[in-house]
């Protein structure tokens, strides 16, 4: 699907009426997506596309995902929240996942930022160094 | 056993791997272009690791996405794919490990002669020398042509435009100038001149034929040029990001050479390729386009290219970088946009002509509209005196034969301009990868202006000159060796020269 600029703006500016305090606001985000619908402007699904980008773009910049090769205990995770709350800000929304093939360490993911601090690549920097 | 466990102890610091990495993923890829949601972190110009052993280059940075160019083959990449930044803008292989070789926008060899010994590298987009670092062009650059170097001199830190259409000649004068280089140095190595200051080559090749290319590093290799010499190339098979980014890989190892108080010569072959290429890629990335759909900063493109070309002071080396940038024409049109765009930028230029070519005039160089701006500075005084009016003459006679062609009857003194300019042209015509040693052209000149061509036939005038030549290298050396010696023609020299063309004009027949 070809998104315009015209739709590219509209999308971007319904995403800004979203936004409350720097945090995405979950109960806008559902009134606009019918709103536009109703509309049944042309441009309304690259609008859509757009806007629904944006929000996905957001859920990943304020979603931690931790992935361990075994699962964490409590007290660890209560730890790990509390840091990436401290580092990140509130609004920031934890998954702990398994991944065995970590083989040991953590991997967390906030957005665009990773900390990877696994075995697994712990092994392929050193594979790379040689 | 204290040093043992500081040195493990060392590595297992160096192998943490818990450092923040800033990581992105594959939106869309295609046509050597990827759209990368992420990378929030990257920076202009980083090399973005894009996984399966390829690089990518970040030239757009959006609020939610990075364009990034691939360096490589990106039909490996696929949407979904992570990515991450390396945190280095890209950087070539510099130093005099790479002369001889021929090597790829990378700094990587091509021409399997095996891997480049090298223990520095440059970042490709470097900012040029400022003002305080720089000092005027004051040494020469010996082209080895005879109409170059006697009317449009070149120095030292110039940048000299070679311009015209295709199949003019254009490439010819840069390998041309490569073999002369090569020769001087060859000749300052033998004769254990130090005073001589070696003048390295790097011939960047943009957009070219494979074949051609290889035909340019036989004839380099024929010559004995390529010790001195670096081939940069991304061909025409290569992506438009390769070619486009390949002239400021060249200028790096180029800038090397300046720094460390040496000089070089670069040859971009050719700018307008480079243009399209760029234009391409900006396409692709959808900046917005204007005139001939080229992106706005195009004349930025060449302009921080060649700025970088320059001469330093001697507190700062006193090594200097010559640019001979290229730019085709389609049909003689030099008010083009990128013509006009290098013609502004550069120190003067060279003007090669269709017409010329044709009526056997080789190189075609049209003097008149040929310049150098900076380059007289720096000409070697024995051509300054023999060649100074030169121009002016040859522009008086281009005027006198154009009247003549009206079949009007002419003076006497007319005549004889229009006879002098004739065998004066006939003197500029040279063969290709045949540079004439600076001594011989002053030799040749100081002839025709001293009247001794005047009669012979204009047919018969390359023989004249060839056999001058050989009389006075076997016969005469001692006074072409004055010459560069000297560097002047003093009244004595002046004497000497009379007697020795006097002598040599009984035996000609």
């Amino acid at each position: 699907m070809k998104i315009t600029k015209q739709a590219k703006r509209e999308a971007k500016q319904l995403y800004r009426l979203c936004v409350v305090k720097g945090l995405l606001d979950e109960n806008r985000v559902r009134q606009v997506v019918p709103r536009v619908v109703a509309t049944g402007g042309r441009d309304c699904p690259s609008i859509l596309a757009h806007f629904l980008r944006l929000v996905k773009l957001d859920c990943a910049e304020h979603t931690a995902t931790i992935e361990s090769a075994t699962p964490l205990p409590a007290d660890l995770q209560t730890v790990v929240q509390t840091e990436l709350t401290h580092r990140y800000g509130p609004g920031l929304t934890t998954v702990f996942a398994q991944r065995p093939e970590l083989i040991g360490g953590m991997r967390i993911q906030v957005g665009c930022d990773v900390y990877d601090g696994s075995v697994r690549a712990g092994l392929e920097a050193l594979a790379k160094s040689f | 056993m204290a040093k043992l466990i500081e040195e493990i102890e060392a590595q297992i610091a160096g192998a943490k791997t818990t450092a923040k990495q800033n990581v992105g993923v594959i939106r869309e890829v295609g046509d050597g272009v990827a759209k990368i949601d992420g990378l929030s972190d990257a920076m202009l110009n980083e090399m973005i690791d894009l996984g399966h052993g390829v690089t990518g280059l970040a030239l757009n940075l959006d609020a939610t996405e990075v364009g990034v160019v691939v360096l490589g083959d990106y039909t490996q990449l696929k949407q979904g794919d992570e990515v991450r930044t390396t945190g280095k803008v890209l950087q070539v292989p510099v130093g005099k490990g790479l002369l001889g070789r021929v090597v790829n926008v990378l700094g990587e060899p091509v021409d399997g002669k095996g891997p480049i010994k090298y223990d520095k590298t440059y970042p490709v987009e470097k900012t040029a020398p400022g003002i305080i670092r720089r000092r005027s062009v004051d040494q020469p650059v010996q082209t080895g042509i005879m109409a170059i170097d006697a009317m449009i001199p070149i120095g030292r830190g110039q940048r000299e435009l070679i311009i015209g259409d295709r199949a003019t000649g254009k490439t010819t004068i840069c390998i041309d100038t490569i073999i002369s280089q090569a020769r001087l140095n060859k000749a300052a190595e033998t004769a254990g001149d130090k005073g001589y200051r070696q003048l390295y080559c790097i011939y960047v090749a943009i957009g070219q034929k494979e074949s051609t290319i290889a035909r340019f590093i036989a004839a380099l290799e024929a010559a004995g040029a390529m010790p001195y010499t670096i081939i940069v190339a991304a061909t025409a098979s290569e992506s438009a990001a390769n070619q486009y980014l390949v002239p400021f890989a060249g200028a790096a190892m180029g800038e090397w050479f300046m720094d460390n108080g040496m000089d070089a010569l670069i040859v971009y072959d050719d700018l307008s390729k480079q243009a399209v290429a760029y234009r391409q890629v900006s396409l692709l990335l959808k900046r917005p386009s204007g005139r001939e759909a080229f992106p706005g900063d195009v004349f930025y493109l060449h302009s921080r290219l060649l700025e970088r070309a320059a001469r330093v002071g001697e507190k700062y080396g006193n090594g200097s970088l010559t640019a001979m940038p290229i730019i085709e024409t389609q049909a003689g049109d030099v008010s083009a946009y990128i013509p006009t765009n290098v013609i502004s930028i550069t120190d003067g230029q060279i003007f090669l002509e269709t017409d010329l070519f044709y009526q056997g005039q080789r190189p075609a160089i049209n003097v008149g509209i040929s310049v150098s701006r900076v380059g007289s500075a720096a000409q070697l005084k024995a051509m300054k005196q023999v060649a100074g009016h030169l121009k002016g003459e040859l522009a008086q006679f281009r005027e006198l034969a154009a009247f003549a062609q009206f079949g009007s009857d002419l003076d006497a003194k007319t005549q004889a301009q229009i006879d002098r300019g004739k065998r004066i042209m006939e003197i500029f015509k040279q063969g290709q990868y045949n540079p004439i040693p600076v001594e011989v052209q002053v030799l040749v000149i100081w002839t025709a202006q001293n009247g001794y061509l005047d009669q012979v036939p204009v047919a018969r005038v390359k023989e004249f000159q060839n056999k001058l030549t050989e009389y006075f290298t076997t016969r005469k050396g001692e006074l072409l060796a004055r010459i560069g010696k000297e560097k002047a023609i003093s009244d004595v020299l002046k004497a000497d020269l009379k007697a020795a063309a006097d002598e040599f004009k009984q035996t000609w027949k």
